[in-house]
């Protein structure tokens, strides 16, 4: 199964804020940061890193929401919120480990990337090819599932 | 092949319908772009009926469409009729004597011309007793708060109307609430007669969350989302080529 997602390569990132523009202009018609569901992260050094949601195989969040409010689409992989349906418990919030899910108070919602359902708006608008739309093919799912696992040895730590 | 029921068809206000069977009425109707007004219903909590907005008629009977499970073929029903309208009316009278000035249920007094009826005051404390507070905290795996009580007595609280120790504070029950009359206090914490602490983000000092809560999510001494992210960026930016899609 060929599925498609948002690939990030960080140091091809320019730190224009296209991305988050036009993410949270999406929803709440207006360049309103904390609305947007992908988030420059800058460093004091240098360089920044976009993050979005990745739609994680073995999604914490999805295993949490006890009302239906997230669900996966089992062709696209992708997880997206239904905010009717939201209660407002936050559990996801605390589980993501990468704080990619956000609870709006504002919009009284959970809110997450869903990859605009097929046509994410902050991969058109990438200048510079940080951010793209592409297949995710197995192989890649793989090597990126070692990777992540790594990370979440770095996240064990952190967490202690 | 999965094996798939043969589905359940009808009409609704002469629109025909086609759903799987189970299905309700409430949510058959919204397939075909009827809306139907409710109250207590919730579509992310399990329904429970109790509030009768949603009332709609099939040959002279009244049906709480949010919890009409469709299992057979060849209703006829009406979202519209006179008797839906009256029904709905004396629905919302009954509901305003709880919560007069609830903006919803005046908008709805607007179109159903019902009125709030001075002898059937009941409290006029807000709160509708539909439960949704309720369901909402079962939902999320405690079981703090239920309508205890009887008649007029009978209201939303912790067991023996004290703070309910099941609590962890998560809000989701005010979240829920369709009149927003639970009380609550976001940064610091408090609810239903309860002050809770709240855990720092190591890093950055920013509140999280109660420990009851993180307790309840499974998390020991996490940073807040937005360090989470930092933390995980930065593990990225080690890797000045890398490609990053997901896990
Ligand atoms: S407090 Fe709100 S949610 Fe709970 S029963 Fe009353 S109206 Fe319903
Ligand atoms: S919405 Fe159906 S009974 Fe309340």
């Amino acid at each position: 199964m060929t599925q498609k997602t948002i690939q990030v390569t960080p140091s091809r990132c320019v730190g224009c804020l296209n991305c988050e523009l036009a993410c949270a202009s999406r929803d709440w018609g207006q360049y309103y940061p904390a609305g947007s569901k992908i988030n420059l992260v800058f460093f004091k050094d240098g360089g920044q890193v976009p993050v979005t949601c990745f739609q994680c195989d073995e999604a914490p969040c999805l295993k949490v929401c006890q009302t239906g409010a997230l669900s996966r689409n089992e062709t696209t992989g992708v997880i997206s919120p239904d905010p009717e349906r939201c209660v407002g418990c936050r559990t996801c919030v605390s589980v993501c480990p990468f704080g990619n899910i956000n609870y709006s108070k504002v919009g009284r919602r959970v809110e997450k990337c869903d990859q605009c359902q097929g046509q994410p708006r902050c991969a058109a608008v990438c200048p510079s090819g940080a951010l793209a739309y592409v297949d995710d093919a197995k192989i890649v799912r793989e090597r990126r599932r070692a990777f992540a696992e790594s990370f979440k040895e770095v996240v064990k730590e952190v967490f202690k | 092949m999965p094996h798939t029921l043969p589905k359940v068809t009808g009409t609704i206000d002469g629109l025909k319908f086609e759903v799987s069977p189970g299905t309700t009425l409430l949510e058959a109707a919204k397939t075909l772009g009827i809306t139907i007004p409710t109250l207590c219903h919730h579509p992310g909590l399990p329904p429970d009926g109790n509030c009768r907005l949603c009332l709609v008629e099939s040959g002279k009977k009244l049906l709480p469409s949010c919890v009409f499970p469709l299992r057979e073929s060849g209703g006829a029903f009406s979202t519209q009729s006179p008797m839906v309208f009256e029904a709905r009316a004396f629905v919302v009278t009954l509901l305003l004597s709880r919560a007069p000035k609830d903006k919803n249920l005046l908008k709805l007094a607007e179109v159903y011309g019902a009125q709030a009826d001075p002898l059937l005051s009941d409290g006029e404390d807000g709160c509708l007793r539909c439960a949704r507070c309720v369901r909402a905290c079962r939902a999320g795996g405690s079981e703090a708060i239920a309508l205890i009580g009887r008649s007029r007595e009978r209201k939303v609280a912790g067991p023996f109307f004290e703070p309910p120790i099941d609590c962890v504070g998560c809000l989701a029950c005010a979240r829920s609430c369709p009149t927003g009359v639970i009380a609550f206090g976001e940064e610091p914490r408090s609810i239903w007669g309860r002050d809770f602490d709240l855990v720092k983000c190591p890093r950055c000092g920013r509140p999280i969350g109660t420990p009851e809560e993180l307790k309840r999510a499974g998390l020991t001494d996490p940073l807040c989302p937005d360090c989470r992210r930092r933390e995980f960026s930065a593990s990225l930016l080690e890797l000045p080529e890398a490609s990053f899609t997901g896990y």
